[in-house]
């Protein structure tokens, strides 16, 4: 399943410019209060509060920071490409340079653990995570966000 | 004929004060109270001063019933610890069995000294004889109550009430020594002790591998195992006390071999000897109690309050910090173990060796002894239960153990057969998981037996029986634990995020909306781990938590260090993939994306 119900064209960041992991989380949850109107510091707060349990790299060089906000009105995310990888805290200790954020609405419960899922499912298809990396631009980007068949890690057309 | 009288007589009254003993165990469950108190009482009653009317002051019998029970007691107790346990407490509990009791001692006898009227030696053989936590007592109670401690402090407990007893038994007996015989300096003393605790140690490692051999090479009859090996701790027992060593740490050293080592016939001795310890508790403390002479307790009644008022709420707890300052526990967790203290029946037996020496003034200590014996199962005892939920260290018992079969399997001593009746809502039915070392050998189904094959698979409401190790059967256990289902749709795993098993619960439902029960909120993920498996967690255990299932990532030391999550996912997914093509690619995928990572 594509995650175009997750993240709109305008919420993908081709090349984010970011020095950390700090600078990262800010940058995404000042993108992300522009978007959904909401309060910057409460995103940031949020994101750092969940970070604080553990980093949200999942390995590979992919990072999907997340946490549940009041007041938001549906699932809502952001998929930034770092200009150049940072150091997330992974386990793997590999640099990151794909964030997918993810912020759910207070409640929402088992939507917030399917939408999670589905992202990192997605993103840990070795070729998924090959083709963002190598996509042109933004509209790239979202094109393989929302067209790639998640069951299949693969997609046959970018085999090269 | 009048000797014949008088022996049916004895007979008669012994084992009709044993009885009463033994139904008054029903009275103590449903009012909770202490139930070593009732058998004292029991026994203060049949006595001289009370409505029985029994002329007993033989204290050698009392001696050696005494010892015999205590030998009992403290096998049965190593029988019951496991190596696991014991591993990870010993430096803590050590310290509190040796030191702690020398501390508490010392801190007594001050009182002890103006109170009593007392020598200062004489005044620190009172402090000897009380500064022992009564294993038997610590755990009738915690058992009787039902109360689920966390394993880090079941444990420490567990250890330091096993070994200390011989460490005060020692100390009490070299202060007697001195104080009869006036001989000896305090390094001799020192010395002797180290000597019997080696001896101790030692006979005690043979002895149990012995019976361990023994037992294994001959082929008893069915019955006899588990008499054997009660007959065999008392042997060991009384040969280490006869080469002047411990024989007290020595039984329960042996217990500790036996129960650690694959017996045949395992469960046919824990059973025995659980019956056995029973006994030896009821008639150790009846007995205890028929030597008491109420009357003359009122006199020393005061100041042995004071001795166990200093006893509570300064020594112990000063001992417990003293000791458990270089180690990490938790303050609630320090004044809990202060408060567990228990005083039992060691500390009367052993206030009897004044007696049976024959020492002047030997009736203050036994009826000191008594008095503080009396106040800790009173006090310490009603307030046992309270205390843990007050500090938190007592486990929800949210998941009642399911009813386990074990089943010998003669021929061999690894294995056995452990059955479980299947319910809707088990993790077994639910999930088919069960770990690669169990197998299951039968199935009863609609009162036919089936052999695996026959049954096909397992549904609800059969019975099943597995091939386990005999060390690892009871962690099958929470397969068959009846636990509601969860909320959310099966959760795959996916791996990905992990956190720090420092995280709490609480903190975990609350970023995830995941619904937990309140008690659990502020519990670390790694002492959650703890707490739901009875052996150590290993790496790839998962637990169900509210939607989502949580996996021990990595464990360092039977610590759970890191945590996976399994987040729910996608409904429409097919649990697995059916095809065999589809099957192969599932089992290549996971080689795939390994290399890549690598």
């Amino acid at each position: 399943m594509p995650l175009d119900d997750l993240i709109a064209p305008n919420a993908v960041l081709p090349a984010l410019k970011v020095n950390g992991k700090k600078q990262a989380l800010q940058e995404l949850a000042a993108k992300a209060a522009e978007l959904t109107g909401g309060n910057e510091r409460a995103i940031l707060e949020v994101l750092i509060q969940r970070e604080k349990l553990g980093s949200t790299a999942v390995g590979n060089g992919i990072a999907i920071p997340h946490g549940k906000l009041p007041n938001l009105p549906h699932l809502f995310g952001i998929f930034a490409r770092l200009g150049r990888p940072i150091d997330f805290e992974a386990l793997d200790g590999q640099p990151v340079d794909l964030v997918c954020l993810l912020l759910a609405p207070e409640g929402a419960g088992a939507d917030h653990l399917k939408a999670l899922a589905r992202i990192a499912r997605l993103l840990r298809g070795q070729d998924v995570a090959k083709t963002l990396r190598e996509a042109e631009d933004g509209e790239a980007i979202y094109a393989i966000l929302s067209a790639s068949p998640v069951t299949d890690p693969q997609p046959p057309q970018q085999a090269a | 004929m009048a000797a014949l009288e008088i022996v049916n007589l004895t007979v008669l009254l012994g084992a009709v004060i044993v009885l009463a003993g033994i139904l008054s165990s029903l009275v103590a469950l449903r009012f909770g109270a202490p139930l070593l108190l009732i058998f004292l009482l029991i026994g203060v009653f049949a006595g001289e001063s009370g409505p029985g009317g029994i002329k007993f002051n033989d204290v050698g019998i009392a001696f050696t019933v005494g010892s015999i029970a205590l030998a009992l007691i403290l096998f049965d107790g190593g029988l019951r610890t496991r190596f696991q346990a014991f591993k990870n407490v010993l430096a803590p509990a050590g310290l509190l069995a040796t030191v702690g009791v020398l501390v508490t001692a010392a801190l007594v006898a001050p009182v002890a000294f103006f109170a009593l009227d007392l020598s200062w030696t004489e005044s620190l053989l009172v402090g000897a004889v009380i500064g022992s936590t009564d294993a038997a007592a610590v755990f009738f109670l915690i058992h009787t109550r039902g109360l689920r401690l966390r394993p880090r402090i079941a444990a420490t407990l567990e250890v330091e009430s096993g070994t200390n007893d011989p460490f005060a038994i020692f100390l009490t007996i070299i202060l007697v020594e001195i104080l009869a015989q006036g001989h000896g300096s305090w390094g001799e003393a020192a010395a002797e002790l180290s000597v019997r605790a080696l001896v101790g140690l030692a006979l005690g490692l043979l002895g149990g591998q012995a019976v361990v051999g023994v037992m294994n090479r001959l082929g008893l009859p069915q019955g006899l195992h588990a008499p054997f090996v009660a007959t065999a701790a008392l042997v060991i027992f009384a040969a280490t006390e006869a080469t002047h060593g411990s024989g007290y740490l020595a039984a329960y050293v042996a217990g500790m071999i036996v129960g650690n080592r694959p017996t045949r016939a395992h469960n046919a001795i824990i059973t025995f000897l659980d019956a056995v310890t029973w006994l030896a508790q009821i008639v150790m403390f009846v007995i205890l109690g028929l030597l008491v002479w109420p009357e003359r307790l009122l006199s020393s009644l005061v100041p042995a309050l004071f001795v166990a008022f200093a006893l509570t709420f300064i020594a112990r707890p000063a001992a417990v910090f003293l000791c458990l300052w270089p180690f990490r526990y938790a303050w609630r967790e320090k004044i809990f173990i202060s408060w567990v203290g228990l005083r039992g029946a060691v500390g009367i037996f052993l206030a009897s060796i004044p007696l049976l020496v024959g020492m002047p003034k030997a009736y203050i200590y036994f009826d000191v002894a008594f008095v503080v014996v009396l106040v800790s199962l009173l006090v310490q005892g009603w307030t046992l239960t309270p205390a843990a939920r007050r500090l938190q260290v007592a486990l929800p018992r949210s998941d009642a153990a399911p009813q386990r079969v074990e089943l010998d399997l003669p021929g061999q001593t690894t294995h056995e057969l452990v059955g479980y009746a299947v319910g809707a809502n088990s993790l077994f039915l639910r999930r088919h998981v069960l770990p690669t070392w169990a197998k299951l050998a039968l199935l009863v189904r609609d009162e036919r037996v089936l052999s695996p094959l026959e049954g096909g698979a397992v549904r609800e409401n059969d019975y099943v029986y597995f091939l386990a190790p005999l060390e690892k059967a009871r962690a099958l256990d929470r397969f068959f634990v009846d636990m509601p289902a969860p909320s959310a749709p099966d959760a795959r795993l996916l791996g990905g995020f992990q956190v720090s098993a420092d995280v709490t619960l609480g903190a975990l439902a609350e970023i995830y909306g995941l619904s937990i029960s309140e008690e659990d909120a502020t519990l670390p993920l790694a002492e959650w781990f703890d707490q739901q498996f009875d052996d150590t967690p290993t790496e790839g255990d998962r637990l169900p938590l509210g939607a989502i299932e949580v996996v021990a990532d990595r464990v360092v030391d039977g610590k759970v260090v890191t945590v996976g999550l399994d987040l729910a996912d996608e409904p429409e997914t097919p649990p697995g993939p059916l095809t065999w093509s589809g099957r192969l690619r599932a089992a290549v995928k996971p080689l795939i994306s390994g290399l890549g990572l690598g």
